[in-house]
């Protein structure tokens, strides 16, 4: 039995898992009406090439790619473009869409599909990835095109493929591993052999054990990891699993290692094995506040209240809707938001569930000090930051915060440490630099 | 269908663990309720429970006035936080003092210590001990002589003197009226002044097993909350068990006076008692209590033991060559004030962070 690996500092929030683990994913019908968003992946959104009226068939591309870091986005459905219009978006306030009536979901295999990936060169899966519009699915959505392209000079040994899934609720990424293992492994050598990485492996936490042993028998290698949050950020999934620090400032791929999400490897396995580009995903829904929690396979595009309805409604005390899990995810004043490549989860949190909206002052026990998984001093950094001393901020690391909520789940003042570096890092991005050497 | 939904918004994370500044705050109360049973079992409810009583009341009457002054929400002054420090304040006052010595302290440490400086979170100093130094400062003799032999409030002779050493043996030494009435510390420190043979004749005696039984359970003169070494030890334990406490703070003070007291506690080098100077005085209660005060100690791990082994260091100091038979209030008051500095000077290395500026 190999040793469990992690990181120092993180916490343990509870899991919830339960709600959602053992509900099998089931296939959400497309919606009467998609809105599939142009700012899907991070970068530059895609520019619209489609308008009002046109026919649209399901995998046709109607977002074309707007520069390096961007995607082309394609149609999850057949029908009629309604509008393409500004609209609310669940990662950002608002952002390009096309809204489509949908009449049918057939078809979608736009590319020719490749039975033997090993055939290809490493940059024509590159290229198809890039065509099919594939993202990060862990909830960044940075193109990962650009991720298997790094710049001459830079040698990838290692993929980690990361099924961590280490936010409360979600179990999207447990589900997939558990009934697509077989795809989620093809993902991975397809990955593999984009970057000519010679070592590829599995990152799964510990209360995942079935999938564990499931891609084991398989014959893939995993690594093992304690049961901690964030195990599945980036830096203290590379630290654990390999021990190699992603320097300040610095890419994972300055250490010769890149980092994928299981469903980015079932996406790539879609676009390469079945020509299909990434209109799909997996989403859990879950929480107190829905009555029936579980997992879907559904469209981009579908609105966030179809999603609740399938899992059943609201319950009494629903009171915060988010967009990815509790301590990252981003909170919805509406569920008229689309489904994005992005969205790893829906999580409607009860009255009890979630915190407060009151905060206490500072008692300086140190709590977040030794949590902090990027060794920060986040309440010297928040009460620099709260003062404006933005300097001061830098100095305590503002600008190496990843944002995972750690700090603030752990404050037993319940500060809202993570807003108050957010805008610190704002705040020192905007500084006049002093001339680079 | 439903009318549309207007969900609550909230910067993230939206769960929170829950343990809370109240529940800390009342932890410590807990923990340090069994020292006060000890105390009243060694001085009695006239000479222990009174000037507690009474500390803790003025302590949390004080914090709520200056809020309502300040008009700032005033159930925080039932956040725990000034019972603790009215608490401390009597707890490192002698038994059976003047009823209004434990007010006016008590009355500084929250006025001047704490809501001064802007209230919980915000004081330079541990509120506590800065109470107990404007009474060192301000009323000497009423706190520093005079102790309570253990059991004298009982009235009938119990055979326990204030030094801690068995009653008997003392007949043997020739300054046995000086010894008897002196605290363990003020016995250790005087023996250096005697002549050699007697100064460690008198030494030998505060190492002797029954001095150190007496010590440990706290048959001895001193503060009201500092004698009981195994109450104070209870309540430490469980506010380990709560994951209240972290260990860098208490262990690594208490090693470092343990370590001082032995290297230049004692007449020469490395002829100190290290078991005798975590024994007497004050230092288990400062240093499970005191020490650990997370307002007004370092935040990164490496600071809490520098911090740590500072106040040890001048603990041991003070006690040997400074004016005072103790130290431990003064070196942990010097300490919160270069608390600042040492947070500045030691970030811990960021992930990732290769070497840091020059």
């Amino acid at each position: 039995m190999s040793r469990r690996r992690t990181f120092s500092g993180g916490a343990h929030p509870p899991e919830h898992k339960e709600l959602a683990e053992h509900a099998a994913i089931r296939r959400l019908p497309a919606p009467r009406q998609v809105k599939v968003a142009l700012c899907q992946h991070l970068g530059a959104p895609s520019t619209p090439l489609v308008q009002k009226g046109d026919k649209v068939r399901r995998g046709q591309e109607i977002g074309g790619q707007n520069g390096f870091i961007s995607l082309p986005t394609h149609s999850p459905v057949n029908g009629t473009v309604a509008a393409v219009e500004e609209s609310s978006m669940p990662h950002r306030r608002t952002g390009p869409a096309v809204v489509i009536e949908t009449e049918s979901e057939d078809g979608g295999q736009v590319f020719e599909p490749w039975a033997d990936y090993s055939a290809h060169e490493p940059a024509e899966i590159v290229e198809r990835l890039r065509a099919a519009g594939v993202c990060g699915m862990g909830g960044a959505s940075f193109p990962t095109y650009v991720k298997l392209s790094p710049p001459p000079g830079k040698k990838i040994d290692t993929l980690i493929l990361n099924g961590a899934e280490c936010e409360p609720y979600l179990t999207a990424d447990h589900r997939l591993m558990l009934e697509r293992t077989d795809e989620v492994l093809l993902g991975m050598g397809i990955l593999a052999h984009a970057l000519g990485a010679s070592r590829a492996f599995l990152g799964i936490e510990a209360n995942k054990p079935d999938a564990v042993s499931l891609f084991r028998v398989a014959g893939a290698e995993v690594v093992e990891l304690v049961v901690k949050y964030p195990q599945g950020a980036e830096k203290q999934l590379i630290r654990a699993a390999t021990g190699r620090e992603v320097p300040v400032g610095g890419l994972p791929l300055d250490v010769g290692v890149v980092v994928q999400n299981v469903g980015t490897a079932s996406a790539a396995a879609r676009a390469v094995r079945d020509g299909e580009p990434s209109i799909r995903r997996i989403t859990t829904v879950s929480g107190r506040g829905v009555r029936a929690p579980g997992n879907w396979d559904v469209c981009v595009g579908t609105p966030f209240s179809d999603l609740v309805e399938a899992a059943g409604g609201y319950t009494e005390d629903a009171c915060r809707l988010l967009a990815g899990g509790p301590m990252m995810g981003i909170a919805q004043f509406t569920d008229a938001v689309p489904v994005t490549k992005g969205t790893s989860g829906i999580v409607v949190l009860s009255s009890r569930e979630a915190r407060g909206l009151a905060e206490n002052a500072c008692i300086r026990c140190g709590k977040c000090v030794d949590a902090c998984p990027m060794h920060l001093v986040p309440c010297a950094i928040a009460t620099a930051g709260e003062h404006g001393n933005w300097r001061e901020a830098e100095r305590y690391g503002a600008m190496s915060c990843i944002a995972c909520g750690t700090c603030s789940f752990v404050c037993p003042s319940s500060r809202f440490l993570v807003h108050y570096i957010k805008r610190a890092q704002e705040a020192i991005r905007a500084l006049p630099r002093a001339k680079e050497a | 269908m439903a009318e549309p939904r207007i969900f609550q918004v909230s910067v993230s994370p939206h769960v929170v663990s829950p343990q809370n500044t109240r529940r800390v705050m009342f932890d410590v109360v807990i923990a340090l309720l069994p020292a006060l049973a000890g105390a009243i079992w060694l001085f009695g409810f006239a000479g222990a429970l009174m000037p507690v009583v009474l500390s803790v009341v003025t302590a949390v009457v004080c914090e709520y006035a200056c809020l309502r002054l300040q008009k700032r929400p005033v159930n925080a002054a039932l956040d725990g936080s000034a019972v603790v420090t009215g608490l401390l304040l009597a707890y490192n006052v002698p038994p059976g003092v003047p009823w209004w010595l434990p007010v006016v302290g008590s009355g500084f440490a929250i006025v001047v210590g704490k809501q001064a400086f802007g209230g919980l979170g915000h004081n330079l100093v541990n509120p506590a001990l800065l109470g107990r130094a404007f009474l060192m400062a301000s009323f000497p003799v009423l706190m520093t002589s005079g102790w309570q032999a253990p059991f004298a409030w009982q009235g009938a002779p119990s055979g326990y003197v204030t030094s801690g050493m068995p009653a008997q043996d003392l007949q043997a030494l020739p300054n046995a009226d000086a010894i008897s009435g002196a605290t363990p510390l003020r016995v250790m420190k005087d023996s250096f002044g005697l002549a050699p043979e007697l100064g460690d004749a008198v030494r030998r005696e505060l190492s002797s097993p029954q001095t150190r039984f007496n010590l440990l359970v706290g048959r001895r003169g001193g503060c009201i909350g500092e004698t009981s070494i195994v109450l104070l030890l209870l309540g430490a334990l469980y506010l380990f068990a709560r994951g209240v406490l972290e260990p860098r703070l208490p262990l690594g003070y208490l090693g470092s006076v343990a370590l001082f007291g032995w290297l230049f506690g004692g007449p020469g080098l490395l002829r100190g008692d290290p078991l005798f100077s975590v024994l007497a005085g004050g230092v288990v209660l400062g240093g499970f209590f005191m020490v650990t005060d997370m307002v007004t100690t370092p935040v990164t791990p490496r600071g809490k033991l520098i911090f740590a082994v500072g106040a040890g260091l001048i603990t041991t100091v003070i006690r040997r060559w400074g004016g005072y038979p103790e130290g431990c209030s003064y070196s942990i008051l010097i300490m919160n004030l270069a608390t600042p500095l040492i947070d500045r000077y030691t970030r811990p290395r960021i992930l990732g962070e290769v070497k840091s500026r020059a």
